[in-house]
């Protein structure tokens, strides 16, 4: 179709990456702080808080992202008749799915940390957070970083799903100009690409962020 | 011996039995939620919701709500050519976006235009997001039970297409030429099932739409079987090979959606469905969205 030159399309898609790029820092906020949440319930000696905390894992972890979308978005308002608009119900799908997998990174990141760092923490006298804050998280954020950074990436791809509650992001967008012109090496192609620059500089952050924590 | 192992298969079993005892109850969990919304079972379309849900949600005479607030919000595809797409600016047009205009100008509202995904149209419709749904919606049983259907506005129909020099009026006219279609769609079952009375008729079977269309062209096949759709944009991209419609074999027309019950509402609708084919003005979007004018089955309804 005249009109879809190269330079349009392009334009069209970045302009459609607003949403992707919105949608993927909903996520990284609401999730890791949820998530972080999520990790210290899991280790809580308390048996019921670690309990709901491994539920919400197991629930979030088992469905797929669009299943948790569409009952945020439609089974939400069956069952209470109030509509959340788009950009809350993506939200709350988002942050609940991305702190599952977070929480549950971080958990194991924390109990990788050897016992005996507790220990002589507390023989040292530090109470149950500061030997969390200073001794033991410190330690386990090196062990973090990989899988972290790697689920993040996910999730900036996993936002395409996100349009079937309304949003025009760059997935979307690359469809909708595909079903005009037809020439989907092209537009995919150019999506990949944005896509590709939307990731790598999470995964080369990371990069760096192991060498500057390495221990020497 | 043996003990020891009977001793490890003990353990193991317990701990099996633990496991698929959590197992089961996450799956179960799980699967409430999810099916929370009534019959886990919807045939064919998907995100249906069903007849007992719906009457959870507060009816509301959509008319004077429109009335009220000015404004009424129209659901339309933003995929599927020449019904509803995207033009470079990424704004929606197509045949179904100049309805909705119609129709909201018939209202006597402001239109909000909600381009949704195909199969989530009626969600939208029926959690009340949208007042209406204009986007090439076929009418069946099914959907019948939770949604109520105006009258037709849009063809949307199989025929066979061809060139000037492919005279061919009705079924027995096919004798003796070639047919190309796409191998499996809706149009191959017709016609194979239509031919089988006919002698000698030769259908080739292409892939897809675009190697049918192309086969026209080419002149490879006298005439093709194909949907509406197609031959629309066909007829544009090939204005002089002068491709016309011969004859219909299937009719499935596009209806608007509104909620079950709302027969106020559908009322005002037909009423603007009606004076829209009278004042000629559904022909000219049939003429500039489809290439060809308003066949006789919907005009004259």
């Amino acid at each position: 179709m005249d009109g879809f030159t190269l330079s349009r399309i392009f334009l069209n898609l970045l302009i459609a990456t607003k949403w992707t790029l919105i949608l993927s820092v909903i996520a990284f906020i609401g999730g890791g702080l949820i998530g972080a949440l999520i990790a210290l319930m899991r280790i809580s000696s308390n048996k019921i808080v670690s309990r709901i905390s491994w539920i919400y894992v197991e629930f979030f972890q088992g469905t797929p992202l669009l299943l948790q979308l569409f009952l945020a978005f439609f089974g939400f308002s069956v069952i209470t008749g109030v509509n959340l608009s788009p950009l809350v119900a993506a939200s709350i799908a988002l942050t609940a799915y991305t702190s599952a997998f977070l929480g549950d990174i971080w958990r194991g990141a924390i109990q990788a940390v050897p016992r005996g760092q507790w220990q002589a923490a507390s023989a040292i006298g530090f109470g149950y957070f500061d030997q969390l804050k200073l001794i033991v998280l410190p330690q386990a954020v090196r062990l973090a970083i990989a899988p972290t950074v790697g689920f993040l990436v996910q999730v900036i791809k996993g936002t395409s799903l996100a349009s079937i509650i309304g949003f025009t992001e760059l997935s979307r967008a690359a469809s909708l100009i595909n079903n005009v012109t037809l020439q989907s090496l092209l537009i995919f192609g150019l999506a990949g690409l944005i896509y590709f620059a939307l990731c790598y500089p999470l995964s080369a952050w990371s990069q760096q962020l192991e060498k500057k924590l390495a221990y020497k | 011996m043996v003990s020891e192992v009977l001793d490890l298969f003990w353990a193991a079993f317990w701990r099996r039995q633990r496991f698929v005892a959590l197992f089961m109850a996450s799956f179960f969990l799980t699967v409430g939620i999810a099916a929370c919304s009534g019959e886990p079972n919807s045939v064919g379309s998907k995100a249906q919701i069903t007849p007992e849900d719906v009457a959870k949600l507060p009816i509301q005479a959509t008319l004077a709500q429109i009335q009220e607030s000015g404004q009424v919000k129209v659901a339309v595809p933003s995929d599927f050519p020449p019904f509803g797409f995207v033009n470079p600016r990424m704004q929606p047009i197509g045949y179904d976006i100049d309805m909705a205009k119609e129709i909201a100008k018939g209202l006597g509202a402001e239109l909000e235009i909600i381009p949704v995904v195909g199969g989530y149209r009626i969600p939208f419709l029926q959690t009340d997001r949208v007042d209406m749904i204009i986007s090439s919606l076929g009418k069946n049983d099914e959907r019948d039970l939770i949604i109520d259907f105006s009258e037709p506005y849009a063809p949307f129909f199989s025929a066979i297409y061809g060139g000037p020099n492919a005279e061919v009026s009705q079924i027995e006219d096919l004798e003796g030429r070639s047919i190309g279609v796409a191998q499996g769609s809706l149009e191959d079952l017709e016609i194979s099932e239509l031919t089988k009375t006919v002698g000698s008729v030769d259908i080739k079977r292409y892939a897809n739409n675009s190697l049918t269309a192309s086969a026209l062209v080419s002149g490879q096949v006298d005439a093709i079987a194909t949907g509406n759709v197609v031959a629309a944009k066909l007829i544009q991209d090939n204005p002089t090979k002068e491709i016309t419609s011969k004859f219909v074999l299937k009719d499935s027309p596009c209806y608007v959606g509104v909620r079950e019950g709302d027969a106020e509402f559908v009322a005002k609708i037909n009423e603007i469905i009606a004076s829209v084919k009278q004042s000629g003005r559904l022909n000219e979007m049939s003429q500039a969205w489809f290439g060809e004018p308003l066949p006789e089955a919907i005009a004259n309804t």
